[in-house]
């Protein structure tokens, strides 16, 4: 499918009607669900993500690979002194525009898994919980780019409220450049936040920093870009990741007053007002 | 086929859950009565990406999601009557060849798959799931008939159920309902060709009719989940009950409305509406099978009581003993359950007012956005 | 399941301690490589990388196939990555571990998904006949940095491989024999090159390149930076791990892209020079029935 990105230069504006600088809309909220020990579900435009945390906890009986989890050095059953997380995504079926099944063995899927698993692992004080095990799973209910910021938001915001103590958020957002590889203009603007039809047409990458630091905790990038692009690209994604930790910050301390306010932290409060659409 | 939902529970706490449900009225641990299902909260439509979704959560905390996506296919090529008629073949024959392909086509309309969290997609337990609710809808071969276009097209319906949540209990009750809720919803665009041409369709996404029209009668299947304790008869078991019943099955029902031209004469003539027809019927296997048995006082030492020496173990008539039933003691069920039971199971479920006419009632009243 | 040893905390500390000292174990800067060295088989694309005790074999190969329905007019690329327990103990067949998972998808993004391997020139008749080329990529030993070794090997197996000859006549596909006429090279584009960075420390703040097996074990990030000499990333991944400062990333890629060019003039020079073994009585030029384009 291809994108006329020619228009941009005439406006300044993406096929969505946004500058070069503006993120989508983010809905977040947390404990969505009454029996996981943390939960959070996720909008970035269209892109969906809900996400349960379950643990720390002892280790079940071993299903599925070990691909998709981290911490622990090599983590055999358990029996590091770190915990283990191990991270599940299931993308759904009807996710897409074009309903396409994904297998547990999709390696685009253990990649994700192992990179979610490894950038939570770098913010999560692995080492309180010895002999142990946190189990994240995230159902992608719908995507329209940027899916792995996606998950690695969720995932942030599902330990938040799991109560894990960990160092800070770990905020992820995607940037992109004008213009594909071949040309070698130097005019190219730097986007930020690419859906679905500007991730298949122009280079990108995810970024994903730790808290209000410029530390990157995971780079991600598929496509063919020159070399000269990457600080551009680089500068506004980290930039983009501020913005999104302040979105996040003000979802969890919301939450928190209204918990308070309720003069209840019952579990399960969150129920009734989560509001998928 | 066990239903694996892992539970430490003692012996002692085994026995006194079943002493508990074998009373008259079964007292249950979270205080429901014996046909009462968890409160839930549901809601359709929440993903604009798919011809039909819905959510459901149990007051447990359990949820699951699931969408439904239809694709226009070629109904694969199936025998003229030309053909037929060319190969020389007796009529009778070669129609009935034809419908038995079209029934086996018709089958492949549709693709029903189940995602629990932490399990492969290749677990036995997710695969027995899909295919007691994709059973449940195919018994009732109606719905197969709603996604045909014309000769030459059909309707490919995806159904992907995602559990959310841990799976905490026996999940088939949540995944029917949802699935049930989600069909309801479900919308397909309006045909604008006309017989068997190329079909294409409207654009218009508020003119496009439900798969289940509102002012119909036909509902798609639930499966109920059912157990028994003793004579007791159990709805919606949570996890725990589940542990120490002797016999559990799932029931599919259908609303028998749908059928054919002349029943549903005779459903215009019936007062309430509803007229419940079986789909099918699956044991699952409780996995009170599995949980360890308890030790009577009477041959527990901590008790100062003698302990049978090994060698006296090894004897048949000290087995004999230790397999008989004491009152207050869990012992896991063993053999299969009485015929009666299972009649009466059955005959709760279809029963007239029951809970699954209740359930279907209450799906109804959700709000189809 | 079987498990890697580790190392252990005194092996740790001294590794440790040394880096921070701007010392490492073999006496290498901190931006070095071991001694790479490539030979190539006897037969075409088969190339074998060592670099220091790290060896990978890569070997190409080519057969006509029919292509996918969706895609009518590509060839099919496939590359296969198995590690077996041969190599190490840890590593089992048919499980993939979350290394084998991770070295294939990076060969898939630098070398596949990047398109140093023009697909749409192995196709033979659209929709019907198409080559269907596959790299299988062997570790034999595994002693760190098995990603720059193994995309090192593909590239080069993919550059020295030359599939049959084939002609279209009247609809009539011909395959001839290398006694007939002399294989011709695949359409190579450009050839990206890998190059990982291991961060130590507890800020990351040691970046390293070509990491031993021992300095893998414990690092706390990598990040795999995949160019060509053209200055084009192909790819880059840093998959979670400890955070790194976006500065020293940006370092780190500027002195990658001047490593992917050596790595690029090393290659030329030993396939310039086995095409000259190779090319004993000159007649070569005169076999190939290829145009200098």
């Amino acid at each position: 499918m291809p994108l006329d990105t020619s228009t941009y230069n005439l406006a300044l504006l993406r096929v969505d009607g946004r500058r070069w600088n503006e993120l989508r809309r983010i809905n977040a909220q947390i404990r969505t669900q009454a029996a996981a020990d943390g939960s959070s579900y996720l909008e970035m435009g269209h892109t969906k993500v809900m996400c349960v945390v379950t643990g720390p906890s002892e280790p079940g009986p071993r299903r599925g690979g070990v691909v998709g989890s981290a911490g622990g050095a090599g983590g055999g059953g358990g029996q590091s002194k770190d915990a283990e997380v191990v991270v599940n995504i299931v993308i759904a079926g009807f996710s897409s525009v074009d309903r396409k099944r994904r297998g547990r063995g999709d390696k685009r899927t253990l990649e994700m898994q192992s990179t979610v698993a490894n950038a939570l692992a770098a913010s999560l004080h692995i080492h309180l919980f010895p002999h142990s095990q946190i189990n994240v799973s995230l159902h992608v209910l719908s995507q329209d780019g940027s899916l792995l910021a996606a998950l690695i938001n969720a995932a942030t915001l599902a330990c938040v409220d799991a109560g894990i103590p960990m160092t800070d958020y770990v905020a992820a957002c995607t940037a992109g450049s004008t213009s594909t590889y071949a040309a070698n203009d130097e005019s190219a603007d730097p986007l930020l936040d690419m859906n679905h039809q500007e991730e298949q047409e122009l280079p990108g990458l995810t970024v994903a920093t730790m808290g209000d630091s410029d530390r990157v905790v995971a780079l991600v990038c598929e496509s063919r870009v020159q070399i000269s692009r990457l600080e551009g690209m680089l500068v506004v994604g980290v930039d983009g990741c501020k913005q999104v930790r302040e979105i996040l910050d003000r979802v969890v301390r919301e939450k928190g007053r209204r918990m308070i306010d309720e003069g209840t932290v019952e579990k399960g409060t969150g129920l009734n007002d989560m509001d998928v659409d | 086929m066990a239903s694996q939902t892992h539970l430490n529970l003692s012996p002692a706490e085994l026995a006194y859950l079943h002493a508990s449900l074998s009373l008259t009225p079964p007292i249950r641990p979270d205080g429901r009565s014996p046909t009462q299902y968890r409160p839930l909260s549901a809601e359709t439509g929440i993903l604009p990406g798919t011809n039909g979704s819905a959510r459901i959560c149990f007051a447990d905390g359990t949820e699951a999601i699931v969408g439904v996506k239809a694709e226009v296919e070629k109904t694969r090529a199936r025998w003229d009557d030309e053909t037929i008629f060319l190969e020389g073949q007796e009529g009778d024959e070669g129609a009935e060849e034809d419908k038995e392909k079209e029934q086996g086509g018709n089958r492949e309309w549709v693709e029903l798959t189940v995602e629990i969290p932490g399990q492969r997609d290749d677990d036995s337990g997710t695969i027995f799931l899909a295919q007691m609710l994709s059973e449940a809808l195919l018994a009732d071969g109606a719905f197969v008939e709603r996604l045909k276009i014309n000769r030459g097209w059909h309707w490919k319906l995806y159904l992907d159920i995602l559990l959310i949540s841990p799976p905490l209990s026996y999940p088939l009750p949540l995944l029917s309902l949802t699935t049930h809720l989600a069909l309801l919803s479900t919308r397909l665009p309006r045909l604008k060709s006309e017989g068997d041409e190329d079909p294409f369709f409207d654009d218009d996404w508020a003119a496009a009719p439900h798969l289940y029209p509102k002012d119909r009668k036909a509902r798609p299947p639930v499966t109920l989940l059912v157990m028994a304790v003793g004579n007791n008869i159990i709805f919606d078991p949570a996890k725990e009950e589940l542990a120490v019943a002797d016999v559990a099955l799932a029931v599919s029902v259908g609303d028998s409305a749908e059928r054919t031209g002349k029943t549903a004469e005779d459903e215009d003539m019936e007062v309430d509406g509803r007229k419940l027809r079986l789909l099918s019927i699956r044991t699952v296997d409780p996995p009170s099978r599995l949980t360890p048995p308890g030790v009577p006082n009477a041959t527990n030492s901590a008790y100062g009581h003698a302990v049978a020496g090994p060698q006296q173990q090894k004897m048949p008539e000290a087995r004999a003993v230790e397999s008989e039933a004491v009152e207050g003691v869990w012992k896991a069920p063993r053999g299969g359950a009485k015929l009666a039971v299972m009649g009466a199971l059955v005959q709760k479920v279809l029963e007239r007012g029951g809970v699954a006419d209740e359930v279907l009632d209450a799906l109804e009243a959700v709000d189809l956005s | 399941m079987p498990r890697e040893v580790e190392p252990s905390l005194n092996e740790k500390q001294f590794v440790l301690q040394a880096l921070q000292e701007n010392l490492r174990l073999d006496g290498r800067e901190i931006d070095q490589y071991r001694p790479l060295e490539l030979t190539f088989g006897d037969q075409y694309g088969v190339a074998d990388v060592t670099l220091g005790k790290t060896r990978v074999l890569a070997k190409a190969s080519a057969e006509v196939t029919v292509p996918y329905t969706d895609r009518p007019l590509d060839g099919i690329f496939t590359i296969a990555t198995e590690l077996s327990p041969m190599t190490s103990p840890a590593f089992e067949l048919n499980r993939p571990t979350e290394t084998e998972v991770l070295l294939s998808r990076l060969l898939e993004k630098t070398v596949r998904r990047s398109n140093a391997l023009d697909t749409e020139s192995l196709c033979l008749i659209a929709g019907q006949k198409c080559w269907s080329v596959r790299v299988d990529v062997h570790v034999l030993s595994h002693d760190g940095n098995l990603i720059d070794a193994a995309c090192f090997a593909v590239v080069a197996a993919l550059r020295h491989f030359r599939k049959p000859d084939t002609s279209m006549e009247g609809g009539v596909l011909t395959v001839y024999t290398p006694a007939e006429r002399e294989p011709v090279p695949l359409s190579w584009l450009h050839s990206p090159f890998c190059i990982t960075w291991s961060f130590f420390g507890d800020q990351g703040e040691i970046a390293l390149l070509d990491a031993t097996w021992v300095e893998e074990q414990i690092r706390v990030a990598s990040c795999t930076i995949s160019l060509n000499r053209h200055g084009e990333i192909c790819q880059i991944a840093k998959l979670g791990g400890t955070p790194v400062d976006a500065v020293a990333l940006l370092q780190c890629s500027g002195v990658a892209l001047t490593k992917a060019k050596e790595f690029s003039t090393y290659l030329d020079g030993k396939l310039a020079e086995d095409t000259k073994k190779r090319n004993k009585g000159g007649l070569l030029a005169e076999l190939s029935a290829e145009n200098d384009r």
